[in-house]
């Protein structure tokens, strides 16, 4: 998700502009000149200046720098990215752990923790290059012990769900 | 006196004592683990830290953040790997000794030298805390006015990254706590309508969200590192007392480094260690065996980064302004569980405080063993394949967010500021200047405003008090400092053609 400075820095201009004028438009405290809106009309006005100052490439150069000295860095970690083309559908497996927190808000109350955990736990798993004989046992252990230790040491009763277990003395 | 014995009391418990080994046994593994960084180790722990007892749950955070930044030069001295961002500065040069056959050196350097500038991390909070309390209990909301914004402009100059995109996160931060109705007048403000963000977006998830999550998500494009091979250490801590008595200037230098370097906002660690990496090779005597496996940049950083820890927590008990990402969580924990930073707090409440000092030291003197013990079974811990370790952690950001307020939006924050941290740490934007701004937005907000409702409007008397004076000169020479570096810049061609010519 590697954007142009001029992409950010646009955004930047029209999210400081919305709430600049989101800001102004707040009822102000009657008989007080200073209410809610003056602190995000100033945010909002300094956001806007310096994204305008981003999209220009202001500021550009202390980038470098810092890139420059992860770069021998990177070298060694990020090597297996380099490697492969870079395909959308690989750029979207970003995206799995928040579509799967995501998944967990929508499913949580209604199938249960256990299966919904197990669920999370194997597409993640397998989305980072797991065989399915380390991601099936870390899909059912897992949420098992993550279960045991919010109900019996944090007593944090999470949703059973579909699969009331009681001989794990859980609800 | 007998508060010393009460702080001793408060520690002696056993929960407390269990606290401490167990968190540091979850910061030793997490640190040696290559992208998971201290932070995150720290944020993952709050859902837990809920259900101790306050002192309890600073500790945990103390000894697993203290554990992590020194378990991550483990992976970075035997696979070139840092284990946490702290470590990069130099990776390269504890390799290099690894490569000549010292590793047991390097990893020795690391673990002695982080705990004892760890110790004069929390000397430094030993001694600068109490007179600093005193002066701020005359400050005023002018004054912590001008100190909330000198610690975010703080921020953003020390960033490694553009100055303007620092302040551009910055602003970020301060936007998303304008969220909700906790503003002065208590108008609904930037809610959409919906309720969940009536009572504004929740710290520690967002927290979470940038810090772990952001994590898992770079993972999901890197490949795996290589598994560390199974080797034999020699005495680990043998020779350390005679580098300790050769290398006492780069320690002093590197510990003193350090702590300025917590002590400023916003920067933490991985910051001490850069500077004091590049400071000690500008100072030394043998400048040109850097990088090949010389043992006095590692002294200098490595103390650095673990003074830096401590002194961190300065301007978070006095002012609530976080010294680094760590505090920064911190600072949620301590308002939650009813230690609220401010000067009255070492009045009030010395025993605690004096507590956490003991607490700071215990964590660095255990970190000895049990270092040596993490590096004896470092091979094991880095052999559990990230395939594992990832989901129980997104699991972990699921389940922590929920529990904190038994509530799924905070599940749903967790996400959007997952993605919103990949984003920006992908497009240059520094995090860590954002979380400030979240964090410390309520106070500035609060504070500027009933400033200017006290002053009618006016913007005189901002200025106008002595200690309010010198802090808005700071805070305006740090506001114009990047505008002059690039004048600065732009003219040196120009001057350099002069002068040829």
């Amino acid at each position: 998700m590697q954007l142009s400075d001029r992409v950010t820095g646009l955004f930047m201009v029209a999210l400081g502009g919305l709430a600049a004028y989101g800001g102004s438009r707040l009822p102000p405290v009657p008989g007080q000149q200073i209410g809610p809106n003056v602190f995000p009309l100033v945010v909002g006005i300094g956001l806007a200046i310096c994204g305008g100052m981003i999209a220009f490439g202001i500021g550009r150069g202390y980038e470098e720098e810092a890139e420059a000295d992860l770069a021998k860095i990177q070298i060694a970690t990020e090597t297996g990215e380099a490697g492969h083309p870079h395909s959308w559908w690989r750029g979207l497996k970003v995206l799995v752990p928040p579509a799967l927190l995501l998944f967990y808000v929508f499913a949580v109350d209604r199938v249960g923790f256990l299966p919904t955990a197990a669920v999370l736990v194997l597409i993640t798993s397998l989305a980072l290059g797991a065989r399915l004989r380390l991601a099936v046992p870390v899909a059912i252990g897992a949420p098992l012990f993550v279960n045991l230790v919010f109900l019996k040491l944090l007593r944090v009763p999470l949703p059973s769900g579909l699969l009331p277990m009681p001989w794990l003395g859980l609800p | 006196m007998s508060t010393i014995l009460e702080a001793f009391r408060l520690v002696m418990q056993t929960d407390v004592l269990l606290a401490i080994l167990l968190a540091s046994i979850y910061g030793l593994v997490v640190g040696s683990l290559p992208g998971l960084s201290a932070t995150m180790a720290t944020a993952l722990l709050v859902p837990v830290t809920f259900y101790l007892s306050p002192i309890a749950a600073v500790a945990t955070i103390i000894a697993a953040s203290a554990m992590a930044i020194f378990c991550g030069d483990i992976p970075g001295a035997l696979l070139r790997i840092p284990g946490t961002p702290a470590s990069a500065a130099y990776t390269d040069e504890a390799y290099a000794m690894t490569r000549k056959g010292q590793p047991e050196l390097a990893l020795g350097i690391c673990v002695w030298f982080s705990a004892l500038g760890g110790i004069a991390g929390t000397l430094s909070l030993i001694v600068l805390a109490p007179p600093l309390a005193e002066m701020a209990l005359n400050f005023s909301t002018y004054e912590y006015f001008w100190l909330a914004f000198l610690g975010l402009m703080c921020a953003t100059m020390v960033a490694r990254s553009s100055p303007v995109k620092a302040i551009a996160s910055m602003l970020l931060g301060l936007l998303v706590s304008c969220v909700g109705i906790e503003n002065p007048a208590g108008t609904p403000r930037f809610t959409f309508g919906s309720t969940d963000l009536l009572g504004g977006i929740e710290v520690i998830p967002a927290l979470v969200g940038v810090f772990a999550v952001s994590e898992v998500m770079r993972a999901m494009l890197t490949a795996e590192p290589p598994k560390l091979p199974y080797r034999r250490f020699g005495s680990i801590l043998k020779g350390q007392i005679a580098l300790t008595k050769k290398y006492v200037a780069p320690q002093v230098r590197g510990n003193i480094v350090g702590i300025i370097i917590g002590v400023l906002p916003g920067a933490g660690a991985d910051m001490a260690a850069w500077v004091s990496y590049s400071m000690s090779k500008r100072f030394s005597k043998e400048p040109k065996k850097f990088g090949t496996g010389h043992p006095e940049g590692l002294i200098e950083a490595g103390a650095s980064n673990n003074a830096s820890l401590a002194s961190g927590w300065v301007p978070s008990l006095l002012f609530g302004i976080p010294g680094d990402t760590i505090t920064a969580i911190a600072i949620g924990v301590l308002y939650m569980k009813g230690l609220n930073p401010g000067p009255t707090l070492f009045t009030e409440r010395a025993s605690s405080m004096y507590a956490l000092y003991i607490i700071f030291i215990i964590a660095n003197i255990i970190m000895i063993p049990l270092g040596i013990a993490m590096i004896r079974v470092a091979a094991l811990v880095l052999r559990a394949p990230r395939a594992s370790v990832m989901p129980v952690i997104v699991l972990l950001c699921a389940v922590g967010a929920f529990a904190t307020g038994n509530n799924l939006f905070a599940v749903i924050t967790v996400a959007a500021f997952g993605v919103i941290g990949y984003v920006m740490e992908r497009n240059g934007y520094p995090v860590a200047a954002m979380v400030l701004g979240i964090v410390m937005g309520t106070m500035v907000e609060q504070s500027f405003v009933t400033s200017l409702i006290k002053s009618d409007g006016s913007i005189l008397p901002f200025f106008s008090r002595p200690v309010a004076a010198v802090l808005a000169s700071m805070t305006i020479a740090a506001l114009l400092w990047p505008l002059g570096v690039w004048t600065w810049r732009l003219l040196r061609p120009w001057r350099a053609a002069a002068k040829s010519s």
